[in-house]
Order: C-alpha cells, then sequence, then structure tokens
C-alpha cells in the first residue's frame, strides 16, 4: 500500500524508469552470473580434463620406469611437466607407496582422502578432488595406478600391452602416480569474467537509464508543456495553446484540449458580452424610465398649470368683460358727448384714457384666450381634415419675409406620403409660426432653419404618426430651462419680446390634438422641436353627452 | 322696444348688460342663477334671453333645454366664460349664438340686430 503510494507520487519520469532499470538490472544480474557460473563449470571440466589426459599419459611413460626402478627416466617423465605453469607437483611412488621420484612442492596442509581418489578400473575413470592448502589456496589433485599386462595363456611380449582381441591377461599395479594442479589460473580468469560481466552489466544498467530517461523525456515533455496551458487554463488564462505538432495520442489530445479551450473561451467571451450588455440595457432601461418618469411629472405638472389657469381665466373673464364692456360703453357715451357744443375741455383726455383701458382689456383677454388654449379646454368641435404639408406651406408663406429681414434661410423638406390629419389647420398653423418664430429669434444671422415632415406607419398596436421637425443652428436651450419651456409665461427673451405664452399655447393646441412636443437642445448648436401628431381612424365622437354629467358643470 | 331677459350670476356683467341695452332703448329683466332664469322666462314675456353657461343652482344649458321645451321660439343668446361644450350645444339645438366673454358692444349690437331682423323678417312674411 505504501509503495503504492510512494509510486503515485513519483513523476512519469521516474515511473518510468525506476522500476524498469531495477528489473533490468535484477535480469542482467542473474544472466550474467549464470553464464559465470557455465563458465567456471567449463574452466574446471577443461581443467579436469587435460589433468586426467596428461595423468594417463605419464601412467604409461612410467610403467617401465616403475617396473625397473629406473629413477632418472622417472625424473625425466615428470620433467616433462615443467612446460606445464598449473603443475604445482607430482610424484611417483612404487606399490607400496614409497615416493621414487617428484616433482614441485606439496602444498602443506592439503586434506586428501585417498580412498576416493584411486582409478576406478570399472568406468575407467580417474577420480579427481579439489581440496585447498593451509593458505586456503585451491587445488586439484589427480591419483593414477602405474600398471602392466601380464598375458596367462601364452607366453607373450612384456612390452606388448596393447589386448589381443580373444587374448587373455591381467592387469597389475606396480605404482601410484600423483599429479597436483594450482587452480590460480583459473580463478583469475573466472575473476576476470566476472570484472567484466559486472562493468557490462552497469554499463549497461546505466545506458539503459540515459537511454531510458531521453526517450521517457520524449514522451514526458509534450504532456508537461500540455500540463503548463492546462495550468494556465485552470487558473483562467486562455490566451495558450498546446503547440503540439506531433501526431501520435499526445498530439490528438492536445488538439483535442486545444479546441476545448476554445469552446470555452468562446463561451467565456459569450458570456462576458452577455453581461456587458445587460449592463447596457439597464443603463439604457434606467434612462428610458427617468426620462418617461420626468416626461410624466413634467405632464403631470403642466396638466396642473393648465386647471390652475382655466380656473384663473374664468375667473379673470367675468371683470374683464365689465372692465372692456363698460370701457366701451363709456367712450361711445363720450364720443356723443364730444360732439355737442357744451362738450368739456377735458374730454378728449377722457376718450384716450378710456381707449387706452380698452385696449389694454382686450390685450388681456387675448392673453386669457392663449391661457385657455394651453389648458387644453379649448373648443374641438371645429376639427376637420387637415393636409399638415399644406400648413407647413401656408406656414412658410406666413414667416418667409420675416426670416429674410433676419437673413435667415429657411429649408423645407416635405414628405409626399402623408396622410390627412384629424385637427385643427389655424391651430397647427400658429404652432408651427410659433416654433419657426422663436428658431428665429435663437438663430444667429446666415444661419439655416430646416423643416421637414415626416411619416411613421401604423405598427402593431401602434397608431401611425406624423411627424413635424423645427431644427435650428441657434444658442440651444439650457438644460435647467429645458423642462420649464412649456410652463405659461416662462420666457427667456427681452422684457416685451414675448409673453411666454407662445410655446405653452402649442403645447396645449398639439396636446388638443393627442400629440406631442418633444425638444431635444445642446446649448451653442442648436434646438430640435418634433411635434408628433397621430394618424388616428375616424371615430364618430358623440355629440351627446350624459345629462347628469351636465347637470354636474354648473358653477357652484 | 323688446323685452330681455340677462340671467348671470355675475352682477358686473348683468349691471353691464342692463345699463348697455337700457340704453339701447330696451326693457331688461335680470335672474341672478340657473332657477331664477327659468322662473322668469317661463312666467313672463321676453323677446329675447341673454343666458351665461356656468351658473349655481342650474346651468346655462339646463336653462335654454328647460326654457326653450316650453317656448321654442323665444331666441337665447349664450354668454360663456370659458370655452366649454355646453355652449355649443346649445347652440347646436337652437340656441341663436354664443358670445365668449369678454364679449365686446358690437358683438352684443350684432348678436342683437341679427334676431331682431330675423324677427321682423318672419312679422312681414
Amino acid at each position: 500500500m505504501n509503495l503504492r503510494k510512494l509510486l503515485n507520487n513519483l513523476t512519469l519520469r521516474a515511473k518510468f524508469i525506476i522500476p524498469i532499470s531495477i528489473l533490468l538490472a535484477a535480469s542482467v544480474t542473474t544472466i550474467s552470473s549464470y553464464l559465470l557460473d557455465r563458465q567456471a563449470d567449463g574452466f574446471r571440466k577443461e581443467l579436469e580434463a587435460s589433468g586426467e589426459t596428461r595423468i594417463r599419459m605419464l601412467a604409461h611413460s612410467a610403467e617401465s620406469g616403475v617396473i625397473f626402478e629406473n629413477i632418472y627416466e622417472l625424473e625425466d617423465i615428470l620433467n616433462t611437466l615443467a612446460q606445464f605453469e598449473d603443475v604445482q607437483f607430482a610424484s611417483i611412488s612404487d606399490v607400496e607407496n614409497s615416493i621414487l621420484t617428484e616433482f614441485g612442492t606439496e602444498p602443506a596442509g592439503l586434506v586428501v582422502d585417498h580412498r576416493f581418489h584411486s582409478y576406478d578400473r570399472d568406468t575407467d575413470k580417474c577420480n579427481d578432488f579439489y581440496g585447498n592448502d593451509i593458505n586456503d589456496e585451491e587445488f586439484l589433485e589427480f591419483n593414477y595406478p602405474i600398471e602392466t599386462r601380464k598375458e596367462e595363456i601364452g607366453r607373450e611380449n612384456l612390452g606388448l600391452t596393447a589386448g589381443l582381441e580373444g587374448g587373455q591377461y591381467t592387469t597389475e599395479t606396480v605404482g601410484h602416480l600423483r599429479l597436483i594442479l594450482q587452480l590460480d589460473k583459473v580463478q583469475e580468469a573466472i575473476s576476470d569474467s566476472m570484472i567484466t560481466a559486472t562493468v557490462i552489466t552497469i554499463v549497461v544498467v546505466i545506458l539503459t537509464i540515459l537511454g531510458l530517461a531521453w526517450f521517457v523525456g520524449v514522451i514526458t515533455k509534450p504532456i508537461k508543456s500540455l500540463v503548463e496551458v492546462t495550468d494556465q487554463v485552470s487558473r483562467g488564462d486562455f490566451s495558450k495553446r498546446a503547440e503540439l505538432k506531433q501526431q501520435d495520442e499526445i498530439g490528438h489530445l492536445a488538439s483535442t484540449f486545444n479546441r476545448m479551450v476554445d469552446s470555452l473561451e468562446q463561451s467565456r467571451d459569450e458570456i462576458e458580452e452577455y453581461n456587458r450588455n445587460l449592463e447596457q440595457k439597464i443603463i439604457e432601461r434606467t434612462l428610458e424610465l427617468e426620462e418617461i418618469q420626468q416626461q410624466l411629472v413634467q405632464s403631470e405638472k403642466l396638466s396642473a398649470i393648465g386647471q390652475l389657469a382655466a380656473g384663473v381665466a374664468h375667473e379673470l373673464n367675468n371683470p374683464l368683460g365689465g372692465i372692456l364692456g363698460y370701457s366701451q360703453f363709456t367712450l361711445e357715451k363720450l364720443k356723443k358727448f364730444k360732439e355737442r357744443e357744451n362738450a368739456p375741455k377735458d374730454i378728449d383726455k377722457f376718450i384716450r384714457y378710456l381707449t387706452d383701458i380698452e385696449t389694454q382689456a382686450r390685450r388681456c383677454k387675448t392673453i386669457v384666450q392663449n391661457l385657455l388654449r394651453f389648458s387644453r379646454s379649448s373648443r374641438t368641435t371645429d376639427f376637420e381634415d387637415v393636409d399638415i404639408n399644406q400648413v407647413v406651406e401656408d406656414t412658410r408663406t406666413f414667416v418667409e419675409h420675416q426670416l429674410h429681414m433676419n437673413n435667415i434661410e429657411l429649408e423645407v423638406n416635405l414628405s409626399e406620403s402623408l396622410p390627412v390629419i384629424h385637427g385643427n389647420g389655424g391651430q397647427l398653423q400658429q404652432v408651427l409660426t410659433n416654433l419657426i418664430i422663436n428658431a428665429m429669434h435663437a438663430s444667429p444671422a446666415d444661419s439655416i432653419i430646416n423643416v421637414f415632415t415626416r411619416y411613421s406607419p401604423p405598427l402593431g398596436e401602434f397608431s401611425g404618426a406624423i411627424e413635424i421637425i423645427v431644427a435650428d443652428q441657434g444658442t440651444g436651450i439650457s438644460p435647467e430651462n429645458l423642462n420649464k419651456i412649456f410652463e405659461p409665461f416662462f420666457t427667456t427673451k427681452m422684457v416685451g419680446k414675448g409673453t411666454g405664452l407662445g410655446l405653452s399655447v402649442s403645447y396645449g393646441i398639439i396636446k388638443d390634438h393627442g400629440g406631442e412636443v418633444k425638444v431635444d437642445s445642446v446649448e451653442g448648436e442648436g434646438s430640435t422641436f418634433v411635434v408628433v401628431l397621430p394618424v388616428k381612424k375616424e371615430s364618430s365622437e358623440s355629440d351627446t353627452e350624459d345629462s347628469s354629467e351636465i347637470a354636474n358643470r354648473q358653477e357652484k | 322696444m323688446a323685452r330681455i331677459l340677462i340671467v348671470d350670476n355675475c352682477e358686473i356683467i348683468r349691471n353691464l348688460l342692463t345699463d348697455f341695452l337700457e340704453e339701447l332703448g330696451h326693457t331688461v329683466e335680470t335672474a341672478i342663477h340657473g332657477q331664477d332664469g327659468i322662473d322668469k322666462a317661463l312666467n313672463n314675456e321676453y323677446d329675447a334671453v341673454f343666458c351665461d353657461i356656468h351658473m349655481p343652482k342650474k346651468n346655462g344649458y339646463q336653462v335654454y333645454v328647460e326654457v326653450s321645451g316650453k317656448k321654442a321660439a323665444l331666441p337665447f343668446i349664450m354668454t360663456d366664460s370659458l370655452p366649454d361644450d355646453l355652449a355649443n350645444m346649445a347652440v347646436s339645438r337652437g340656441a341663436h349664438t354664443c358670445l365668449s366673454k369678454p364679449f365686446t358692444l358690437e358683438q352684443v349690437r350684432t348678436a342683437l340686430s341679427e334676431i331682431f331682423i330675423k324677427d321682423t323678417a318672419d312679422e312681414s312674411r
């Protein structure tokens, strides 16, 4: 469990390299130690075989020397061993084991069990054995009998040892040969092989590790770069892509991942875009709502002012009737008196005073009538079909001279497809005149006033509307004044130049027509007034009113 | 000359019309509100009625409807201090005209002359 945990925590590279290296080292070591064992075995067997060959030959050669106890001959025989480096010791003894001659130095303390190391005639095998001397050096010892053959049936030549077919002979042991070989060379060869094998193993393992490291690097490098990009993406940074050109599974993974990041980025952008739009929409809607609220407040205010004006006008008309009537009445009488001979001297003065009173009373009458028009309670019975383009043309003829005197040009563009509307042409002309004269007062010399008409056809539940636009390049209206311009008696003109009723009367007239007046102005750049008049379908307005409602409309 | 009834709750208008019409030689009587006007118009004989629209108790339109229901030939001149459909309705039902206050003496004179020329024309027929 812990090993698995440990493995899980390793990097991909370590996961590849460590187990493979361990397995490789183990298998190479196993294989080479097996081969080494085989080699050592081979060496020993080779040594055993060569030792046996040599001792057989020696035994054969020594036969006569032993029989005849010819020591010199035997010495010569043993001396032939000098050519072999691995011979440590050799001896020839007679049948009683008395040593006749020897060669080399016998290793001290070599443990030998002769019982097992005599020649086995049945197998014709020369037994050998390994032993160690007191210095713990290893030796290989051979014992071999020196034999002679005797003819049993016929008399045979003693030198004839080769068995004749069918011939009978006995073998008699005449002495012993002992040969001890060094194992140094074998050990050396074995340890040489071991060193070589170890070096090869280490080199192979190191090379394998390096190769694996490179190979694993080739595999893990793209994964690493993929991991880096993944890391960035997980932190919300979609700017980078996995740049892998390879066509293998990792390349495929990278391109799939890139596509995923693409679509993620796109989704994120869409969401952000949607958020921005939403914010923008909220801002727009809020502004719209604020504007509508302002319009509501404005129209409520104007309607309240209208009601007030109507009340005031009603209360003023009676006394004004008295003033106007009596001044006229008295004036007529004074004029008659003047024709008499005994007329008072000051009568002309009185006539002038009363004329002034009458004139001013008439002026008051006009103001009150304008106030009443603003209050929307003017009569709507004299409405008829009106061609708005004709109204504009009539107005143009009416104001053109005045504009020309002020060096102001009037540009008129009329829509050709205007339907007629139900309204009062005279009143609409009054509105338009008022707007153009106001524009003229605000405009500098050599500027242009644009007047044009256009038609918005009905759309869904909205009925169609005609718009009359009057745009000037004049001084504009300050924002704080923009809400007040329709209020009665509000004026920015010099005292005596305007009553401050023009726009409020226009407003009342347009309200009577079911329309509205909109204004857009930038100080220093000019103002644009838009008169919107609805195009209603002919609806028969009932002339008869509810009698109870009529009864309610009496003075309290 | 003619007998004329003036129905108006406003004193200055009653006075003005009385003075002016008497100056012209007519006999004038006044009523101070709608009901007063109806009572007088129905109980006395007049040649013409000046009748205001906005009055207490009965408005001018009601006066006109009630009186003209019984005396269809009696000419009515409506007077009006505020543009109102009631005056138009009275005119459309047969009242002679409507004078918007403040009216001028010329308007009064014209309206009267129209009535009396019409009357004389009717008589002469």
